[in-house]
């Protein structure tokens, strides 16, 4: 009865009240922001005095802003194009290999997952300075992609979970070679998990701060490193639009993922 | 003689065979190995070498009162979030498996929205919305419940706040997971043999939740404890985490031993608590 909507009474009202709640809690940060950034006040008073584009104005053509979200563009396309290189091998070894120690190497695939963010970067950071990589586009690449690695590994390898191999040996049994079987069989099949993995591959890279902030110089910043700069000086709001372009990305390639899902149904 | 040759032969091939299995995923092993595996090691090397060879950082970090306070602080932000995320979990969770399903996905759209949206973004519009003129402090005054602006940011409500926050998602999803396995009709026959609400709830519903709960208490708990960017916007000097420790010795003050030492503290506690809960609980599948 207490798994039963029907049958739970008046207390359901107290499960209905406080997800209205959290619900309210989980969305004002995500529709404050934008409604914010177009805030004609400099102090972001709230609430706002008058509307204004002002702050895009300069979000886009500010030197500084407009190729810190450049670089950030680049980076994770640099990302998701590595992370799955590197992921889809890598997804066929641990779904379909017999070895010792399968446990083991799922665990070390991982493991970037359960290590502190703030550590990684204090480690790369030390190997930055030392071979002269601070402030560059590769330092970014490298640091992003050991976040990312493992969301691409694991969304590939659930997919490839589900599809049956006998699909790819009757391709063989009917005359094709392994390695046709594999682009034009198993490939396509498991192309959702693939572009899912994409997907939070480029999120990943494209929210990426902790790691960021030790990987940049003041000459070479990606957008959520040019908002923490912005931050510990003032509350400027600039730094809402910046806000409004990230959370646009987030509602955007989940939105794609969604979509991906509903077809695949 | 050669039956043991013969056995060493297949033990040969079988190793040559499984390194060939091995193969395709040598790139990213060798990449997460030289990128991830090597940093960490120089770090935790660096550790007990600088500024000189010994345990002397260890030593500070776990003898001055500084570093013992943000330790204490550390564990204090991380119970406390974990507290206030299982109690909006909980109910949440519960909605979300009695609902139709197409409520229940408008929910989890939002929380998966919220879960993926920047980070720093996040604490951001929490910075706005909780400092003296921002907007929760406008609507608390013109509802007369205050007179003048409630601190509610660079301190510690804010960073539990912000931290609960963020933390939400990832205790919600694993005991919604378990929850939403349970027979609905285990629940009814409790209820046909006798049993009152309450004592359905005690005994069967959240006993039989735990392994979830638990699940999602250690993940918060443990991702809380090596928190950096919120901590920094929200909390007050007074309130550093280990992770902004680590981050403000090797950043601001170069100080290097000091600081990985302070990382691999961190480090050694998050791993504890992990393989001390995957012995006791055993391994939980993230869903």
């Amino acid at each position: 009865m207490l798994l039963t909507l029907q049958r739970m009474g008046p207390g359901r009202y107290v499960l209905y009240a406080i997800t209205a709640i959290a619900v309210f809690y989980l969305l004002l940060p995500i529709v404050f922001i934008p409604i914010l950034s177009f805030n004609a006040s400099r102090w972001l008073e709230f609430p706002p005095p008058g509307w204004t584009l002002r702050w895009y104005e300069q979000l886009f053509t500010e030197e500084q802003w407009i190729g810190s979200i450049w670089n950030s563009v680049k980076v994770a396309f640099l990302v998701t194009a590595s992370a799955i290189v590197l992921a889809l091998p890598a997804a066929f070894v641990l779904v379909r290999g017999k070895f010792l120690g399968k446990t083991a190497l799922n665990a070390f695939f991982a493991s970037p997952m359960i290590v502190p963010v703030v550590i990684i970067a204090v480690a790369l950071y030390g190997f930055a300075l030392q071979w002269g990589m601070a402030g560059t586009l590769f330092a970014f690449v490298i640091s992003h992609l050991i976040l990312a690695l493992p969301f691409a590994i694991i969304s590939i390898g659930s997919s490839l979970q589900t599809f049956d191999i006998a699909y790819e040996k009757s391709a063989m049994i009917c005359g094709a070679s392994r390695v046709q079987a594999l682009l034009h069989v198993t490939l396509p099949s498991i192309r959702p998990g693939i572009i899912a993995g994409a997907l939070f591959a480029f999120l990943i890279s494209w929210d990426e701060v902790v790691l960021a902030i030790f990987m940049a110089t003041p000459s070479l910043q990606t957008l959520p490193v040019k908002i923490w700069v912005t931050l510990r000086t003032d509350l400027s709001p600039v730094i809402a639009a910046a806000s409004s372009l990230l959370i646009g990305m987030s509602v955007l390639l989940l939105g794609i993922s969604a979509l991906i899902k509903r077809t695949r149904k | 003689m050669v039956a043991a040759t013969e056995a060493r032969d297949t033990a040969t091939t079988e190793l040559a065979r499984q390194g060939r299995t091995l193969l395709p995923a040598l790139p990213a092993l060798v990449f997460l190995f030289l990128a991830f595996v090597l940093p960490v090691w120089v770090l935790f090397l660096r550790s007990f070498t600088e500024p000189a060879t010994g345990l002397g950082n260890y030593q500070s970090l776990v003898t001055d009162s500084v570093y013992l306070d943000v330790l204490v602080n550390t564990f204090f932000v991380a119970t406390a979030v974990t507290i206030s995320t299982l109690l909006l979990a909980f109910p949440i969770a519960w909605f979300l498996v009695i609902v139709p399903s197409r409520v229940a996905r408008m929910v989890f759209a939002v929380i998966l929205l919220s879960m993926w949206t920047n980070l720093l973004v996040r604490t951001y519009a929490w910075l706005v919305l909780l400092q003296d003129t921002g907007a929760i402090n406008q609507f608390l005054m013109y509802l007369g419940l205050t007179s003048a602006p409630v601190p509610l940011v660079n301190n510690m409500v804010g960073v539990i706040i912000g931290m609960t926050y963020i933390m939400l998602p990832f205790i919600v999803l694993p005991i919604h997971a378990t929850m939403s396995t349970l027979d609905p009709a285990l629940m009814q026959a409790a209820s046909i043999a006798g049993a009152k609400a309450r004592t359905i709830f005690f005994r069967i519903l959240l006993p039989l939740t735990l392994p979830g709960i638990s699940a999602g208490c250690i993940m918060v708990f443990v991702m809380s404890l090596g928190y950096y960017i919120t901590p920094a916007l929200l909390g007050g000097v007074r309130d550093m985490m280990i992770a902004q420790l680590v981050a403000e010795l090797i950043q601001k003050f170069l100080n290097w031993g000091l600081g990985s030492a302070a990382a691999f503290i961190l480090l050694f506690i998050t791993l504890a608590i992990y393989f001390a809960y995957v012995r006791l609980v055993g391994l939980v599948r993230p869903t």
